[in-house]
């Protein structure tokens, strides 16, 4: 019995250890943005394998997503005669939920496991030691570009989401339904109106589907550099590093953004 | 001593390829080995000793992680001396190196740069230390996303004001002291490399800044015995021509004897002998002795 307690109480340690660790880098990875030296070179080049690179990927799931968006709902919204509503279902779920989530996901399964596993060999092959040895402050130089990085590009990734699953519910909508385009666009655009404003311009859907992947990019970057950072153990630990990344960042995303929505949804309330 | 860097050891009877089976014919050979290098570099050994004053210091350092690493281990390399720390593969030689570049602290003892306390200095107070040093790695640890070029030139664009044309001279100079072509090599890729002239490139990385203390790690492991006499002249040469102080961490014990000027030997977390090579070859414990004729 004591055993077993001794045991719990070395993981609840281990857990509260790893925890204080990641905000700790998450921490440091934030201020460092305003401290110089700054990596310019180094922010372009994540800014361009991070968002750009991610295009492709993003780009499709959108386009799939909106499509069959489109069509579960012709399908259930035909039942009561409201296909002329499908275009408020596709703008509401991608623009509050599908959009950030999907995104984030992909952007964790493709650039999470390549930041990981870049950072994990670099450590294994004791580069991050040669770059202390250096004088540079491996955080500085590696977390702090991929951070800011992956909190600017993940944002305007979920933006290109949004929008092209939005023309792909049109094409269903048109295509299936029957519905036109501009009445298809009218009911999207009724349907972002509905959930309010804030200083009278900005939607409040925008402003909820702007700020979850604002954080999830911090939470992609942070987990994939914080896991990176701490292999051990030569290419297997690399692996494991990658795997680890893929399935907590993924994770955190899911419950961080039920907690979220529910937030915003209190918040937009009134 | 000569700078025609063929003049040393390699003239001598006993060569790197050849074979020594028994124990006492191994300490014979280590004997004249030393013999050989007689009277020139005891001279040197002997001054340096005396001048010197220490650049690296370790005063009664321990540290354990889950069980104890080293124990209470003190020594000390003075200015412009080859110190060479040996032991069997797993005794903690790395963390040496490791605790003199503050990327591990002590439990207990000092570590000693230059006559200051590094032990409590902060994070950043201790990149500006580091400066004073420079690190080849054991598997080189070249950023493999660079050039050779741009790998020697990081330590330069990151801490001084040098422009682009003054870099590349100080690259080429570089390279050339380690023997390599500058144009050849220099836009190349490190996954591009051999192993020996990886190690090269690690060298003059670690040079770049004109350190005055170098720091090598296993420098000749996983290296054929021609290299390994290459990267062993090559570590001789940087002390006798710039003066550096080096501190070698090794379990090549031939080319140990070779390039130290005094020699230190952890057993068991302790250091159990630390003095010049002859007085190593010529001890009478049984620890040593076995160490010796293991080789």
């Amino acid at each position: 019995m004591a055993n077993v307690l001794q045991r719990f109480n070395d993981w609840a340690k281990g857990i509260v250890l790893a925890i204080q660790e990641y905000f700790t880098l998450a921490w440091k990875a934030i201020r460092f943005i305003f401290a110089r030296p700054f990596y310019g070179s180094d922010l372009a080049q994540q800014m361009d394998a991070i968002g750009v690179q991610s295009l492709g990927i993003v780009l499709l799931t959108g386009f799939f997503t909106g499509m069959v968006l489109a069509l579960q709902s012709s399908v259930q919204l035909k039942t009561f005669g409201a296909t002329i509503y499908i275009g408020r279902l596709v703008s509401a779920s991608m623009i509050r939920e599908l959009g950030p989530v999907l995104a984030g996901l992909m952007v964790a399964g493709r650039v999470g496991s390549g930041i990981a596993a870049q950072l994990g060999s670099m450590k294994v092959t004791e580069q991050i030691d040669a770059l202390n040895t250096l004088g540079t402050d491996p955080i500085k130089k590696l977390v702090t570009p991929r951070v800011l990085a992956a909190l600017i590009m993940l944002p305007v990734l979920t933006i290109i989401n949004d929008l092209v699953g939005i023309i792909g519910g049109n094409v269903i909508a048109s295509a299936y339904v029957g519905l036109p385009t501009s009445l298809y666009w009218r009911t999207v655009w009724e349907q972002i109106a509905a959930g309010g404003f804030t200083f009278r311009y900005i939607p409040n859907d925008f402003i909820q589907g702007i700020a979850k992947p604002f954080v999830f990019g911090g939470i992609i970057a942070v987990t994939a550099c914080h896991y990176g950072l701490k292999t051990t153990g030569g290419t297997e630990g690399v692996g494991q590093a990658t795997t680890r990344t893929v399935v907590t960042a993924s994770i955190l995303i899911l419950i961080i953004d039920y907690f979220m929505t529910q937030v915003m949804l209190a918040v937009f309330a009134e | 001593m000569t700078s025609d860097d063929t003049a040393d050891r390699r003239g001598q009877p006993r060569r790197a390829g050849d074979r020594v089976t028994t124990r006492t014919a191994v300490r014979e050979a280590i004997r004249s080995e030393i013999a050989a290098d007689a009277p020139t570099t005891t001279e040197m050994r002997v001054r340096r000793e005396n001048a010197g004053t220490p650049v690296i210091e370790l005063d009664h350092v321990s540290l354990a992680f889950d069980e104890p690493v080293l124990e209470e281990i003190s020594f000390a390399a003075n200015e412009g001396e080859t110190v060479v720390v040996v032991g069997e593969s797993g005794t903690g030689k790395s963390t040496i190196l490791k605790l003199i570049l503050r990327l591990l602290v002590p439990d207990k003892g000092r570590v000693l740069i230059d006559g200051e306390d590094i032990t409590h200095l902060s994070f950043e107070e201790a990149l500006q230390v580091r400066q004073k040093m420079g690190m080849v790695f054991q598997g080189a640890a070249l950023f493999d996303s660079m050039t050779v070029f741009e790998n020697i030139a990081y330590p330069l664009r990151e801490h001084t004001d040098l422009n682009e044309e003054e870099i590349e001279a100080r690259v080429r100079e570089k390279l050339e002291f380690v023997d390599l072509e500058p144009d050849k090599v220099m836009q190349q890729m490190p996954a591009e490399l051999s192993g020996g002239m990886r190690k090269r490139v690690g060298i003059a990385r670690g040079m770049a800044n004109n350190p005055e203390l170098m720091l090598y790690d296993e420098p000749t492991s996983g290296l054929d015995p021609l290299t390994t006499g290459t990267i062993t002249r090559l570590i001789m040469k940087l002390q006798r021509e710039l003066g550096v102080t080096s501190l070698v961490v090794s379990h090549d014990i031939r080319s140990a004897f070779r390039m130290a000027t005094r020699v230190a030997l952890l057993y068991e977390h302790h250091i159990v002998f630390f003095g010049t090579p002859e007085e190593m070859a010529g001890s009478d414990n049984e620890y040593i002795r076995d160490f010796l004729g293991g080789f």
